[in-house]
């Protein structure tokens, strides 16, 4: 059974059928021609799998990130982004940074920003003169940053597979890490911009300017702390911090900005609803897959098989680092969570590691994997949005990656790193 | 005339999703305030909602295929001439069609089985719930079909939702 569920799996993705579907396919396939099973689990896990009130949390911020977007707020934190480091040397690049590390506040997904901000500041740098493969690499990887500064839908649906941590715990030690991010891959485009003499800077805008500008952005540069106050206030829990995001940035742009009109709300939701079905369609797909997976007792195996290598957390750590860094060579992000969580999870108890620490180590990794050749998403996206070849992209954007990488590695070797702000708080886990 | 068809459909479809969508915001967004102000929230509110995700999920996973948001693995497909493509996209949208025939069958019996059965908040039969995923697979294989040309070579569909180009100037 174990082999039919790996080999219709490996088939359906070398092929090119949806991710999604292909986890169905292969649950479907292995319950059938097995026949231990009765083939009527296979809806009901596929049910089951998505219904829960926490995981709410996912369409809701998708939502306010749409409704924020439609309201012109990320164009806002574009313009704040660009008169606040647009003058530096590589100027657009850094913007390329920061309006991704601000959009991560109002965003949790790599997607959102590699479709959105990033995809707007790629075209503005190819017109300033960057080199196109060089613009859609920068874009790629800042887009990582998304999901690890909260929001994070991977942190939400994290917390749902391993009950050890919370998603507020989660949220907030994704706080430095994502900073992290954003400072290294500003120090590479920095370093890039000078040995190619990319010199291309707007002016220095006035204070007048930089306040006006701040302070349109500042609707949408609040959303984070409404979030987060709101959960580690106790005031709700994050399904409903999502919900009542959604209806901040609804307010914001029907009252405030006015950008949002009320003819657009229609097809807001209803773009929300799409993204909401393509994302939770393979949580509910992988979830009979990685049931499957327990049943058949791969996480066990696994687990005895890391234990009796060695006996020291560091060592278990770092192989662990390279095993999901290779699963997310190969299998795309969200799918690679559900699945390797229940088996990876059980490990940081056995070896004493703080499951928070452990968390981010893993979403971390697996998140840079969406920017790594043969399996990248991001890579995908920017691919087909700037028409850039696959190849070029995936050889400009190795500096970028090799700088995410060294991240990861402190975050590794530094617990403290991402256990710091949320012990701060009194969280700890 | 069959055009036509084709268009409420997928036009009702994606109004049916804005629409969940918005009572699903609803009913969470009301639990906050009621749960703030008079201290009380619905346990009911938080099964429907939970189930009208499920549904979201589910009814829309066709228009998710239209618009093409469900992610695949191009690589090999590139690899291949553009003509044997077509051909091997046919055969995978086949098998697709395959695998959403077998889980509308097993979904259909789930609901059966279901129906018996009452849910802990609500106390409706579990079958009402349990719809979505029969339906949801025929909605998606209708799609599939109505889309087959547009399947072959990767023509998705627009989202409702209009891009900003150039939000610098904006």
């Amino acid at each position: 059974m174990v082999a039919i569920l790996l080999i219709t799996f490996a088939l359906g993705l070398i092929v090119g059928l949806p991710v999604a579907i292909t986890m169905g396919i292969s649950g479907l396939t292995a319950v059938l021609i097995d026949g231990r099973f009765p083939p009527l689990i296979v809806p009901q896990y596929l049910f089951n799998g998505i219904s829960s009130f926490p995981l709410m949390a996912v369409p809701f911020f998708i939502l306010a990130a749409e409704i924020m977007t439609a309201s012109g707020l990320t164009g806002s934190l574009l313009r704040f982004a660009n008169d606040l480091v647009g003058h530096i040397r590589g100027g657009l690049g850094h913007v390329n940074v920061l309006v991704s590390m601000l959009f991560a506040g109002i965003s949790g997904s790599a997607l959102a920003d590699a479709a959105g901000p990033s995809a707007i500041v790629m075209r503005m740098m190819r017109k300033a003169g960057y080199r196109p493969d060089y613009a859609g690499a920068l874009s790629a990887a800042t887009a990582t940053i998304g999901p690890i500064i909260p929001p994070s839908i991977l942190m939400v649906v994290y917390a749902i597979s391993d009950s050890r941590v919370t998603v507020a715990g989660l949220f907030l030690a994704g706080v430095v890490p994502g900073i992290l991010l954003g400072i290294a891959l500003m120090i590479v485009n920095h370093w890039i911009s000078i040995q190619r003499g990319y010199l291309f800077r707007s002016e220095r805008p006035t204070l007048i300017h930089l306040v006006k500008s701040f302070w349109s952005a500042l609707p949408a540069l609040l959303l984070p702390f409404i979030i987060i106050g709101g959960i580690l206030g106790g005031i709700f829990t994050p399904t409903e911090a999502a919900a009542v995001a959604a209806a901040y940035a609804l307010v914001i742009g029907l009252f405030v900005t006015r950008g949002l009109k009320f003819q657009d709300i229609l097809p807001v939701f209803i773009k929300s609803g799409v993204v909401t079905a393509a994302v939770l369609l393979i949580v509910s797909m992988a979830s009979i897959f990685s049931w499957l997976l327990t049943i058949l007792q791969i996480p066990q195996t696994i687990a005895t098989m890391i234990g009796s290598m060695t006996g020291s957390p560091s060592v278990v750590v770092i192989l662990l680092a390279v095993f999901v860094l290779i699963c997310g060579l190969v299998i795309d992000t969200l799918p690679a969570l559900i699945i390797l969580v229940p088996v990876l999870g059980p490990l940081s108890d056995q070896f004493g590691l703080n499951p928070m620490y452990f968390a981010i180590m893993i979403v971390l990794n697996l998140t840079i994997g969406m920017i790594t050749p043969p399996v990248g998403p991001v890579l995908f996206v920017v691919s087909t949005v700037g028409r850039i070849r696959m190849e070029a992209l995936s050889r400009t954007i190795v500096p970028f990656l090799v700088a995410e990488l060294f991240v990861l590695a402190l975050v590794i070797a530094f617990p403290i790193i991402s256990t710091a702000l949320p012990k701060l708080v009194g969280i700890t886990h | 005339m069959l055009a036509t068809l084709a268009d409420i459909f997928l036009r009702t479809n994606q109004v049916m999703i804005g629409i969940m969508m918005g009572v699903m915001f609803i009913l969470v967004f009301i639990n906050v305030v009621t749960r703030y102000i008079f201290g009380f929230s619905f346990a009911t509110t938080e099964e429907i909602s939970t189930f009208l995700m499920i549904w979201i999920t589910y009814i829309g996973a066709g228009l998710a295929l239209r618009e093409g948001r469900l992610a695949a693995i191009d690589l090999f497909q590139d690899m291949i001439p553009p003509k044997i493509r077509r051909f091997f996209r046919a055969l995978l949208g086949v098998a697709i069609l395959l695998f959403f025939g077998i889980l509308a069958y097993y979904g259909v019996k789930m609901v059966q089985f279901g129906w018996s059965q009452e849910t802990w908040a609500t106390q409706i039969p579990r079958g009402i719930p349990y719809l979505a995923v029969p339906i949801g697979a025929v909605v998606f294989g209708l799609h599939l079909i109505l889309m087959f040309g547009g399947w072959l070579d990767k023509n998705w569909i627009d989202s409702p939702v209009k891009e900003e180009t150039d939000m610098l100037e904006g």
